[in-house]
């Protein structure tokens, strides 16, 4: 759009178009206000995700103990679901009072397309709440025989419910990002088609992505919620059901972590092809640096997740064997995080650039590259995966009589992945940038492959397998609860900061190349402003659901520890 | 139970308070609104390298991409032993001189990709108005070379804005099929008798594989369908052809396409 259409565009719309918030002014209260639902909101639909899932192993198992026991965590998830709803609920409104009071012209155009979608959406919550407060308050009464499939298609509805939600509301904000391309400024909100706004270039990716996000999310609160309850727990009883609950949510959120880079692989590549200059805003514009604080904290997960499993490795009899393997894996990590998280094409001045000799740091640019990067990321997932795998089966002895063979076949797949992944990425230094783009599909398909494959392998190879001693529940230092605590920081402080990283790549426009942003907040802030609002949001939304779940300790306090159906005997190891 | 709960917080702060500060460590790069800029009048050399510099370091967005030195030539510092682009701007095409260049690198880019690079860069005056292209062009020729752009050019460029305000890039009224690919530096990607870029399909053939509306939707919606093995370069195409071409050069564009078998 040329300047002349901009400045007229300017002094139509900010007549009226906006209000200000006291104070921290309105794009600070626009902020706070939808990055904390968002969060809540991230919470309640990926929690009903594995409640449903949970119930249906206590369902389907045939194993008594084990049937009480995840019935009981299904409904201990539900219940931190139905404190955490009302939360949501409260600050969507305060969201979309904030929105049609301080940017009235905004809403205006964003109503006058989707208007018919709110009716939906609002209509769907409705029916969302109240199948929840079935599902909750229904879960004793039809707790066996036929009525507790019943109870359970309940359960699938919730999600049906709130991933619909989550549809509508991503048409929106991703209409926002990446409007249909026949859209201009002179185009009459009137004119855009529902469907066509909706499903635009860049919403089912963003919908597939924040699907996983949800349950990575969801996962972690729980862990830490569980972590907590841990540390308060006063009986080994408790202590041991919270070391449960913990890891359980620990392996969630990392096991659906893992797959969340493909998807956001998939989203940035929608990006580009929607718009070439968005995609370059994104990755090397004035947004290029964030990449590198994105690549910290991810770096922090793993070690984190890793750390967790290797503690808890300590109180499975039989593990004693896999530890000299941690520092291993240790080193390949942080070697790893290093690499990730080497800046290379960075926007920079002059001098800075004549200071480091040219647009590449001389050693370190060479590490820097998409090809280093890519391998070092799927050398950590790999990693990671082993360490699950060392978890898995740390109290085990296979029986099988192709046992030895088997394990070979194990360590092969991953030998020839390692391979693979460092095969392309080594010879992506000596082509094309084009070529070398393709190559991170190789390597991909390499990690997904040899983690499909080793998982099914191991479940037959463990058939049947003798037991080294049972894990020990419970006998946890408190050290590899505070990680749980840090995993549940680190995803939220992320999802923040991609919040802002899809949110900013439009900058001065609330629509992109469609609607301008006139307001005095027009400017996107820098990285350092950005994150001190997003630890803000952040702490606002812990300290909330702090409280949440301290309340709903309240009306649960009569019989905390009879809740918890015992210990089974053999309790699972990881994913079983 | 006080202990755990402040060491929990402590940890909760702690960990905040480090991605903050990381945050604040490193570089800071806030997205700038565009601002008008007055240029007319007789500007001088000088404002215009000033304002020049201004639009390249920000609304031009020419940061995200040069300077790098992967997705696009480096401008401010030298190339490939070549210096910066005030000094090579001139030696790039024979008998073109530095300011026609420029013009042509930021007006037509396709019309010249340096080699080694992929004809990403957008046609700058769907993002510029002509005198702040002009301005651009004097802050690159600074860098190393001498600035010859003259008030009379931003001018004459404002003139002719405001006499055809609807003048495309690469129009031409031509009706010959071969002369509208040549304006439209359509073989800076794709490929003809032998002849352009291997980015982007070979017109050669097309007849056979597209038929008439699929050719048509090629050049008007690019990226509604991407040829198999192409996908890494969907995107690139601009979508303006529509407004580019008038209706009877898209039609002679299409029959000569659906011909080429």
């Amino acid at each position: 759009m040329t300047e002349p259409l901009a400045l007229l565009q300017a002094a139509a719309d900010t007549t009226g178009a906006y209000r200000a918030f006291p104070i921290i002014g309105s794009r600070a209260a626009i902020w706070i206000a939808a990055e904390v639902h968002l969060m809540f909101a991230a919470f309640v639909l990926g929690v009903p995700m594995f409640a449903v899932i949970t119930e249906a192993v206590g369902i389907f198992t045939k194993d008594a103990a084990y049937k009480e026991r995840y019935d009981k965590l299904s409904k201990e998830f539900t219940r931190l679901l139905l404190v955490a709803y009302s939360a949501t609920a409260i600050w969507g409104a305060v969201l979309v009072f904030l929105l049609t009071t301080l940017y009235p012209a905004f809403w205006n155009h964003m109503t006058e397309i989707f208007h018919v979608s709110m009716w939906i959406y609002v209509s769907l919550f409705f029916v969302e709440s109240f199948t929840l407060y079935l599902y909750y308050y229904g879960w004793d009464r039809w707790k066996t025989g036929r009525a507790k499939y019943g109870h359970w298609v309940l359960g699938i509805l919730l999600n049906v419910w709130g991933t619909t939600v989550m549809l509508i509301a991503n048409g929106w904000l991703t209409y926002m990002m990446s409007p249909p391309s026949s859209e201009t400024p002179e185009t009459l909100p009137s004119e855009v088609g529902l469907w066509n706004a909706l499903a635009n270039a860049t919403w089912m990716p963003i919908n597939i992505h924040r699907f996983i996000a949800n349950a990575v999310f969801g996962g972690s609160i729980v862990a830490a919620y569980a972590a907590y309850r841990f540390l308060a727990a006063t009986t080994d009883e408790e202590r041991a059901h919270y070391d449960w609950m913990g890891y359980i949510g620990n392996f969630i959120a990392i096991s659906t972590f893992i797959v969340l880079p493909f998807a956001g692989y998939w989203l940035g590549r929608e990006i580009y092809q929607y718009n070439q200059q968005l995609g370059i805003t994104m990755m090397g514009g004035f947004m290029s640096w964030l990449w590198i604080l994105q690549a910290f904290l991810i770096g922090v997960l793993f070690l984190a997740g890793n750390y967790y499993l290797w503690i808890g490795m300590g109180r499975i009899p039989g593990a004693e064997r896999y530890r000299p393997y941690t520092k291993w894996l240790l080193i390949v990590l942080v070697a790893g995080v290093l690499v990730w998280s080497t800046p290379h094409t960075m926007i920079a001045s002059r001098a800075e650039l004549e200071a480091m000799g040219g647009s590449h740091h001389p050693f370190l640019g060479v590490l820097g590259v998409m090809s280093a990067k890519n391998t070092a990321v799927n050398l950590m997932i790999l990693t990671t995966f082993l360490s699950f795998l060392l978890y898995r089966r740390a109290n085990k002895e296979p029986v099988v009589p192709w046992a030895k063979q088997g394990m070979m076949a194990q360590w092969v797949m991953f030998g020839i992945a390692a391979a693979v992944v460092l095969f392309f990425g080594g010879y992506g230094y000596f082509v094309s940038a084009i070529v070398r783009i393709g190559f991170s599909v190789y390597q991909v398909l390499a990690v997904i492959t040899t983690i499909v494959v080793v998982t099914t392998l191991d479940i037959f190879l463990l058939k049947g397998a003798t037991s080294k001693g049972e894990i020990r529940w419970g006998q946890m230092p408190a050290r590899s609860q505070y990680a749980l605590f840090v995993l549940a920081v680190t995803f939220t402080w992320l999802m923040g900061l991609m919040g802002f990283a899809r949110s900013g790549i439009r900058q001065h426009w609330h629509v992109f190349e469609v609607l301008r942003d006139n307001s005095v907040d027009a400017a996107t802030p820098a990285l350092g402003k950005a994150s001190i609002m997003i630890s803000i949001c952040v702490l606002i939304f812990l300290s909330l659901v702090s409280f949440i779940f301290w309340l709903s300790e309240l009306g649960s306090h009569a019989a905390p520890a009879t809740d918890h159906a015992p210990m089974p005997a053999a309790a699972p190891a990881a994913g079983d | 139970m006080w202990k755990t709960n402040l060491t929990i917080i402590l940890l909760v702060i702690g960990v905040l308070g480090l991605y903050t500060l990381v945050a604040n460590s490193i570089p800071q790069i806030q997205s700038e609104v565009p601002q008008a800029i007055d240029l007319s009048g007789n500007v001088t050399p000088e404002q215009l390298t000033a304002a020049g510099e201004r639009i390249f370091n920000g609304a031009g967005g020419c940061t995200a991409c040069h300077g790098l030195g992967t997705r696009a030539p480096n401008l401010l510092t030298d190339e490939k032993g070549a210096g910066p682009i005030g000094v090579r701007c001139g030696n790039r095409k024979p008998g073109t001189a530095c300011k026609d260049y420029l013009f042509e690198s930021l007006t037509n880019p396709t019309a010249y990709v340096v080699a080694g690079y992929q004809p990403i860069m957008p046609d700058m005056r769907r993002t510029l108005p002509p005198d702040q292209v002009w301005a651009v062009i004097a802050f690159l020729e600074s860098n190393g070379g001498t600035v010859d752009v003259t008030p009379d050019d931003v001018r004459s460029s404002q003139q002719s804005t405001a006499a055809t305000p609807a003048a495309p890039a690469g129009a031409t009224a031509s009706m010959n099929p071969q002369e509208i690919i040549a304006a439209n530096g359509c073989l800076g990607c794709h490929s003809l008798h032998g002849q352009g870029g291997a980015i982007a399909p070979h017109f050669d053939g097309v007849g056979t594989r597209l038929d008439r509306d699929g050719i048509r939707e090629s050049i008007l919606a690019p990226n509604a369908k991407i040829a198999a093995g192409f996908q890494q370069v969907a995107g690139i195409m601009p979508q303006t052809f529509g407004q580019q071409l008038n209706a009877a050069q898209l039609e002679a564009l299409v029959t000569y396409l659906s011909n080429l078998k």
